[in-house]
Parts: C-alpha cells; structure tokens; sequence
C-alpha cells in the first residue's frame, strides 16, 4: 500500500512519519522543490485535491494547512492505483490539527510528542484502505445509503450486450459479469467509469490462454523500477486489491467461473499505453470507456442510454437550410445557451446575500462599515475572499497596465489570494499595503533564479583545465527581437574580458544577415585590436545551408582537435540562428535537429519586452523544442538556459514581459538589452524589476 | 451656573484641612510613581535575546542544526521553506563569556545563557528571508554558514557555498563602511560550521577553508569584470563603486578571511558533525564553544 507518510512544517521539520517501506528523502525534497518552491506543478487553490506528483518510481499525493503551516505528504508506488490517500489526507489534516491545536499555536516550534498519533493513523488507515479500487466521488461516501446493485445474475442479462464495450465481441453468449474484484463492499453508482475499476469482461473464447494472473504456485518477481513486465505488474496490482478466495486465471477452467458466479475474479484490465511507449497500469481517474456503465437500476435506462447514443441531436450542432445544406450553429447561440443555463445559479447565490443586507438594517450596516474601515485603518482584520476580491482585481488590472500576460498575472493573483485568505493584517497595515507585499514577495520569488549565472566563471572552467573544450553558446527566438545584435554585445563583452570569440553565421536564410554580422565582427574586431583585448572572427558559409551542420563545422573548426595535438582556437563560439514564427512547426522542429548536432552550453532566447500576451507562448513553444536524444528536455528539463529581454529603454515602466516568461516556462531572465550601442547589455537586478512592477 | 456650582464645591472641599481630603493627597502622591513605573517597565520587561542567525546553501543541514540545539536530538527534517526560530540554551559543560572572569571549579549556581536561533532557506529562490533578517535583526550576535563538506569536493557545491558566502561578507562588509554614523556598527563575527564531517567523502577542516577561500577569490574577480546590474542608475553610491564591492583587501590577488577582519567580520572555521554514523551522537561541542564565547 502506503510506502510512506510524513507530516512536516514548512520550515522543513518532520512532525510526524510512518514508513512501511523505505522512501530515500530526496524524494519528498524533489516534491518540495518542484510544486512549493519553483512552482513547476499545479496547485489547487480551493484547497481540495491535488494533482499527483511523481518522482522516479513514486506517487506523491499532498495537502497542506496554511494557517498552521503543516504540509502532509503520503508516498506510494506509482504502480499501484490508490484512491482512498485523497481522503486519509483530509482526514489526517482534520485531525491532525484538532488533536494538537494548541502545540501548534506556539512560537518557536521546533518539536511535537507526536507518539499517541501512531494510533489514530493505523485505525483511519485501516478504515480508508479498503483495498477496493473503488473511486472515490464525496468524502462521506462510506456513510451514504448503497445505491442499487444488480445482483449478478441479473448481470448476465439483456443489458450486458449493449454494454460490451471496446473489445471484438464475436460470441457475446457466455455471461459476463460485472463484478469487482471485492464482492462485499459497497459499490458506488458510477455514471463514469474508469478503467481500473470496473473490470472489462472479455469474452473467454476470444481470448489466448494468457492467463491474466499467474496461478499462486508460480513466483512472480516484484515489481522492479520502470519497466516492470506488464505480467508483474498486474499481478503487483491484482495482487493488492484481490483479498477474497484466490482465483484462477479465467481462462483456465471456465466451469470454475460459472460455478462461483464471479465472486473474485480477476479481470483483464484495458491496456493503455503511455507516452514513453509502455503499457500503463493507469494511475488517473480519466474515462477512455464512455459505453453505457457497469451495473445499473433497472434494465429499462441501459436501453434508453443505448437510444440516447443513437439521438445525438443534430439540430443541436446545426441548421438545415431551406436548400438541405447543413450549417453550423453560431457559436453565439451556444454561448448563450450556456450562460441561460448558469444564470439560475448564481442569480440564487446572489439572493442569499442581500436578503442578509437588507435584514441588517441601515444602522447595523453603517457601523459595521465603520469598524471594517477602523479594522482596514488599524490592521488586525481577518482577510476574507470577500476582503480580498476587490483589491485583488484591482491589483490585476494593475499587473496587466504593466505589460504582465493575462494568464500570469491572473495567476498570481490567484496564488497571493491564497496565501492571504484568513490570515490577519499586521497591525497599522490596510488591506492594500499587505496585498502590496504579498505580491511584491511572489514577484521577487518567481523573478530570482535558483542559481544565478556567472557566464564569466563558467567559460574560464571549461576552456581551462583538462578536457578543454570552447564554450558554446546559441541565440535562438522570433524574428526581429534582436539575436544578432544582442549577440554582437555579448561577444563585446566577452572581448573586453580577453578571449577569444568566434561568431557563426548559422542564420542561411535571411538576405542580409550573414552581411549584418560581418559588419559586426569587423567593428569588434577594429575595437578590441586598438584597445588590445580579445579577438574575434566570422565564420560563415553563405546563404541556403543547412544551419545545424554547419554549426557543428564550425565548433569542431573552434577546437581544432584534429592534426596532431591542436590548440583550441577559439574559447567561445557564438551561434546566431535564423528568425522563426514560434507556431511554424517545420522550422522549431529543426530547432531540435540543431540543439543536438550543435550541442551547446547555453541556450539563450531573445524576446521584446515590447511584446504582450505572444509572450508567453513564444516563450512555451521554443522551451519544448530542445529536447537530447534520449527525449528529454535538456537542462533538467527545462529546455533553454535563459532569457535575454530586449529593447528595454523602450518600455520605461512596463516591463512585464519579464514576468510572463519566466512565469511561463521556469527559465530565469540573464541579460537585459538596454540600448543600441555595444555596451548596453546589463543583468538583471531583481529589486529594480520588482520596484518598477509595483510602481 | 449649576455646574459652576459643583465645581466649586468640590474645590472647596480639596483645599479644606479634612481629614479626607488629606488623605486622598496622600495616596495619589505616593500611588502614581509606582503605577507610573510599573506601566512603563512592564513594556521594557522583557530584554531582547541575543540571537545568531543560521545560513547556508541548499542540503547544508541548517535546519537538523536548529533542531539539534534546541531540543537536543536531531529530527529529520526537508528542505525548508519559510525561516523557523528556536529558543536554545548553552549546555552546562561550555562557558560563555559572560562566566570568562569565573573560576573553573566555581560551583555557585548559574543559569546558562539562552539565545535565539534562526534558521533560513537555504534554496536560492529564498535567499531574501536571509537577507532581510540580516539587515534588520537587532540584537545579531553572529552568523553561522552551515557548509556541507561533502559537498564542497565538487565543483558545484563548492561554487555555490563560495558564492552564497561571497554574498553575506559583502553585505557585512559594506555594512561596515558604509555607516552612516560614526560609530561603528557592532560587529558581527561569522562561523564557518563545516558540517556532515562523519561523511566518508567529506573534506577536513583546513582544506574546506582553503577550498572557500580560493574561489571566493574567482568569484570576486569574476564579479568586478562582469556585467554592471540593471539597477544601476537607481542608489547613486553603491552601484558602480569599484572598490567598495571588492570584498577584502583591494586589489589582492588572493584572498582569506583575515582579510576580512579590517572590516570587523572575524571569521572562523569549525567542523563538527550534526548526525553521527549510525546510532552515534554528533559532535558539535566547538560549535558551542563559539557561541558561548560569542553571546
């Protein structure tokens, strides 16, 4: 089941764990890393389940509690398929929380007698993990009334022709039984299936003698990372959920099946197979099996689902003609069709309050807007999502006055929101200051790289010492953003640091561009000889090449390693890559082709900060294309090195595109682009961004 | 006119010879110093701790360090993210400062000096809580860099303490110079704590210090060449100051941290482990050794 669950703080501290199988601590540390810190995964802000995270062989399911500042962490194999850990973590968090409120409350907590918890954990484990894979819909769901089971010899009946689903069903006369793996447990009625649960009943004649299950006798190895044989898998997961009596496969001895009248089978689950090209023993809860479900009330709606499937209307999608030609509906109509079907609801939420207005009365509701302003004045006031709503939109819409994309600055605002909900205002401090900072710390955290780069020590380690290599570095992004020039200040300022650069003209396809850098180069060149610094050459083979080779030709030309005992010629080579639409699929395809055969060390995109919302897809768009050849994205897995924002003097105040990229993809900004000489080419000071942001 | 009735009356009676009235004088003479001062010493009441403050990069073992002090045994612990403070107290065997003009075999009762402990993120996305809390915490007694000495063997790890550790000593460097008064801020000595010396791979002490210093050394010459910051044209004085952002002595080709004792920030290095192998104790007596001294 559970490999393991631990209750830590946020400042890092176990509070609490259990380990039934050794879990390395990395693996939590990776979960920490990636979701709190980096925000490389989705976080549900409403508090309810999270999306899974995984890790090398793990699934890490998790919540937190904010307000004692409690994350809880449960860790199992991926292989299995466990849904219940939803629901053991809210009910660990509740009680968690209830048990030691007051311990928590305390200041400077660095340590919890947590010893009398072992108990409540084992019995709320021992209630949650039914071994069933049951899905899970409510939290209460082990107290609602059982809906209606089909017994299952009424399974065997008419409705299960209908219900045979993907499978090639040539003889669909032996019965077939719908029943999981656990007989005595209640069962949800699903109106959805998923593949996990619901075992598929195969028709035995159509099926080779695989067995489904290794007889008990034969030993199965465990499960081993990865690519665990198909077999031992669904034998590791049969194997889990499988409790009653022991069962053939069914295959094997049918007079078995029939006799037992599907008590425990197993079941030949869907194969699925997923993106790495192996057969996927499904951990989410998606529904590839849209035929008519498993067990239902009474035979006569499987027949009027089977009519449904039939009366797909089509004078919903569309409209005929007087001419007999079928046109599609406006989108307009379905639009407001959706928001006539939405406006009951919340026309009854909206009743509800201002009923609760009007009965305050004009007296009541003054004072209270007194004493709420008095609160905002003083501080102290517990921020709800009310409090907070409008502020917020204001915030927004400052955000997006600043050239900040839509979708990060909605989620910002989302994420200070909840971070902000229920928490009390410092005192002397308004609803606005405190949503100032807020925001000021998510921007200061989003905008400061894990590790800052020093282009200067990174080449000197590579060009000296042994394996002495020159330092490659490759400028790629849309057309017009500025590569070739910000490259021709890159390579001024690593002129200035005496070393030796040399710029590849890989952009073949623009007239004029290999002309452009050598313009450039000559300039550098006539610069760096009258002030004695570095030097510096093109290296260009004209127009319609193919960019990739040649830039490998001129990395092999840099280190020079052939005719006995060469020196390195060049320390730095400079690739600039031609311009491209970042939804032209043929040209970012042979983006990837060049980040392989070029291999460089760095990968820097140029983009405008002129540029709005494109911002962040242009910056999606190339980060995916730079993947090794083994597949996957280089960089741990982030695809570029770093962003180099252009034209810079241009926007003054409104340099949000700084934020959309990055918030985009994860990449930190290296250098801003400042001017149009060869010296304006600075980093970026994270203060100076965040103040200007908040301006 | 009623009211100018009453209070005349009531003056009258103030400035009779009544017994009473007599009486009254005398309380709220001798009443109002002592509620004057207990009303304003209980706000004064409680006297700062002196506090040190943890940093250090990511996987130091800052955080075991914390809980190790504060409660005696190390817990297990993850990647922190948000700072966490703990009250501790010198244990009976290290003296402090305080006790420095005692005698060894003094057996009187003494209550052994507590202090404040704060332990930071060491992620680099979370440096400004180390930041903040060095520019603004009062009553900071001194620093404690947990390094891993493990890591410090590899290039990486080595680069990465070398340039968190770059960035604090320049900070207290310039807090130094750049007081504005002419007093001296108070200064803050810093602990090298080379940690997880239990380790099989790790480094000793000296080579640690040597390691730090010798790319300290890159890493300020790499920053003075490299490329000016975009904040530039925003505080006027410590932007494009050369000199005031080369930590240590200007111009030095090396460097070490007595360099650093110019600017008051003394630096040491100490090693000592947080977890012993196995079912070992840690060994971090000198570590307390320095705070009892320091506090």
């Amino acid at each position: 089941m559970l490999d393991g669950f631990e209750i830590l703080t946020t400042s890092g501290i176990v509070l609490w764990r259990k380990q039934y199988a050794p879990v390395s601590s990395n693996v939590i540390n990776s979960l920490i890393n990636d979701v709190f810190i980096e925000d490389r995964g989705q976080k549900n802000t409403d508090g309810g389940s999270n999306p899974p995270y995984r890790k090398d062989k793990y699934t890490l399911r998790w919540t937190s509690a904010k307000d004692v500042g409690l994350i809880f962490v449960a860790v199992y194999q991926s292989l299995l398929h466990l849904s219940w850990v939803d629901n053991l973590l809210t009910a660990v968090r509740a009680l968690f929380t209830k048990q030691y409120a007051t311990e928590l409350k305390k200041p400077h907590l660095t340590k919890l007698n947590t010893s009398d918890f072992d108990h409540t954990f084992d019995a709320l484990v021992r209630k949650l993990d039914t071994g069933s894979t049951r899905r899970q819909s409510e939290p209460d769901s082990d107290a609602a009334a059982p809906t209606q089971l089909t017994p299952p010899s009424s399974s065997a009946s008419v409705g299960e022709a209908a219900e045979d689903d993907d499978l090639p069903p040539p003889m669909p006369t032996a019965p077939q039984f719908k029943k999981p793996a656990i007989p005595q447990r209640q069962q949800q009625d699903d109106d959805t299936t998923s593949t996990d649960i619901t075992p598929v009943p195969t028709p035995d004649t159509s099926r080779p003698t695989t067995p489904s299950q290794p007889p008990s006798h034969i030993l199965t190895g465990k499960a081993g990372p990865g690519k665990a044989s198909r077999r031992a898998r669904k034998a590791n997961a049969s194997s889990a959920f499988n409790t009653s009596a022991p069962v053939s496969s069914r295959d094997e001895g049918p007079a078995n099946r029939k006799g037992k009248g599907g008590k425990g089978s197993s079941v030949k689950q869907k194969r699925r197979w997923d993106a790495d090209g192996f057969a996927a023993d499904g951990e989410d809860d998606t529904v590839l099996d849209y035929s008519a479900p498993a067990g239902t009330n009474d035979t006569g709606t499987t027949e009027e689902r089977d009519l449904d499937i039939n009366n797909i209307n089509a004078d919903r999608m569309g409209s005929r003609t007087g001419k007999g030609q079928f046109i599609l509906k406006d989108l307009d109509d379905e639009v407001d069709a959706i928001l006539a079907s939405s406006k009951p609801t919340t026309a009854s939420s909206a009743t509800p309050s201002t009923t609760s207005d009007s009965s305050a009365g004009l007296l009541g509701s003054a004072s209270s807007r007194i004493t709420g302003l008095f609160r905002n004045v003083v501080g102290g006031k517990t921020l709800s999502k009310q409090d907070l709503q409008q502020p917020l939109q204001q915030m927004q819409t400052h955000l997006l006055e600043k050239n900040v994309a839509r979708e990060a600055a909605e989620r910002l605002c989302t994420s200070v929101e909840t971070d902000l909900l229920d928490q009390k205002t410092a005192s002397f401090t308004s609803i606005d200051k405190t949503i100032r900072e807020s925001m000021s710390k998510a921007l200061t955290r989003i905008l400061t790289p894990t590790s800052s780069l020093d282009l200067l020590r990174n080449i000197t380690s590579t060009t000296e010492g042994a394996g002495r290599r020159p330092y490659v570095i490759s400028i790629v992004g849309v057309n017009g953003v500025g590569k070739s020039t910000s490259l021709s200040k890159i390579a001024y300022f690593l002129l200035q640091n005496q070393f030796r650069v040399l710029v590849v003209a890989a952009d073949t396809f623009r007239s004029g561009a290999v002309e452009q850098l050598g313009v450039h180069v000559s300039r550098l060149s006539e610069l760096s000889r009258r002030e004695n610094v570095g030097t510096i050459e093109l290296y260009e083979k004209g127009y319609g090449k193919d960019a990739a080779t040649l830039a490998r030709d001129a990395v092999t030309h840099a280190t020079n390693a052939g005719k006995g005992g060469g020196e390195m010629l060049f320390d730095v080579v400079l690739i600039d890559t031609a311009g491209r639409r970042h939804n032209d699929t043929r040209l970012m395809s042979s983006l990837t082709k060049f980040g392989q055969l070029a291999n460089p060390d760095k990968i820097f995109m140029v983009g405008e900060a002129l540029v709005g919302t494109d911002s962040v897809a242009q910056a999606r768009n190339f980060a995916k294309e730079f993947v090794d050849t083994k597949g996957k994205l280089r960089n741990n897995g982030i695809g570029m090195d770093g962003f180099i924002i252009s034209k810079c003097d241009t926007v003054g105040d409104m340099v949000g595109t700084l934020v959309s990229m990055v918030h985009a993809t994860g990449i930190p900004v290296v250098f801003l682009g400042v001017g149009q000489h060869y010296g304006d080419l600075r980093g970026l000071n994270v203060g100076w961004a965040v103040d200007k942001l908040m301006r | 006119m009623a009211n100018s009735g009453a209070l005349d009356q009531w003056m009258t009676w103030a400035f009779s010879p009544t017994i009473s009235a007599v009486l009254v004088a005398f309380l709220i003479t001798l009443l109002s110093p002592v509620v004057l001062h207990y009303y304003l010493y209980r706000k004064s009441a409680s006297k700062e701790l002196p506090s040190f403050l943890l940093l250090g990069p990511l996987g130091a073992g800052k955080t075991s360090l914390l809980t190790l002090f504060a409660n005696g045994t190390a817990s297990s612990t993850h990647t922190s993210q948000e700072p966490q403070s703990a009250v501790c107290q010198l244990p009976l065997s290290i003296r402090s400062s305080e006790d420095q003009y005692r005698s060894e075999n003094d057996t009187s009762a003494r209550s052994q000096p507590k202090f404040l402990l704060l332990d930071t993120p060491g992620h680099g996305k979370l440096r400004r809580h180390a930041q903040s809390s060095l520019t603004t915490a009062s009553a900071l007694k001194g620093l404690i860099f947990v390094v891993d000495s493990a890591a410090v063997s590899s290039a990486s790890g080595l680069t990465e303490a070398a340039e968190y550790l770059h960035e604090v000593l320049l900070l207290l460097q310039k807090r130094h110079t750049q007081g504005k008064t002419s007093k001296d801020p108070q200064a803050i000595p810093v602990l090298v704590a080379a940690n997880k010396q239990d380790v099989f791979t790790s480094l000793p002490v000296g080579l640690v210090k040597s390691k730090l210093e010798g790319e300290i050394a890159k890493v300020r010459q790499t920053r003075s060449k490299g490329l000016l910051d975009s904040g530039i044209g925003m505080e006027d004085e410590s932007g494009a100051d050369e000199e005031g952002n080369w930590l240590g002595e200007y111009g030095a080709k090396e460097f070490r941290f007595t360099q650093m004792e110019e600017h008051g920030v003394e630096v040491t290095t100490v090693g000592g482990n947080v977890r012993g192998e196995g079912e070992e104790k840690g060994f971090v007596s000198d570590w307390w050794s320095w705070i009892g001294e320091n506090i």
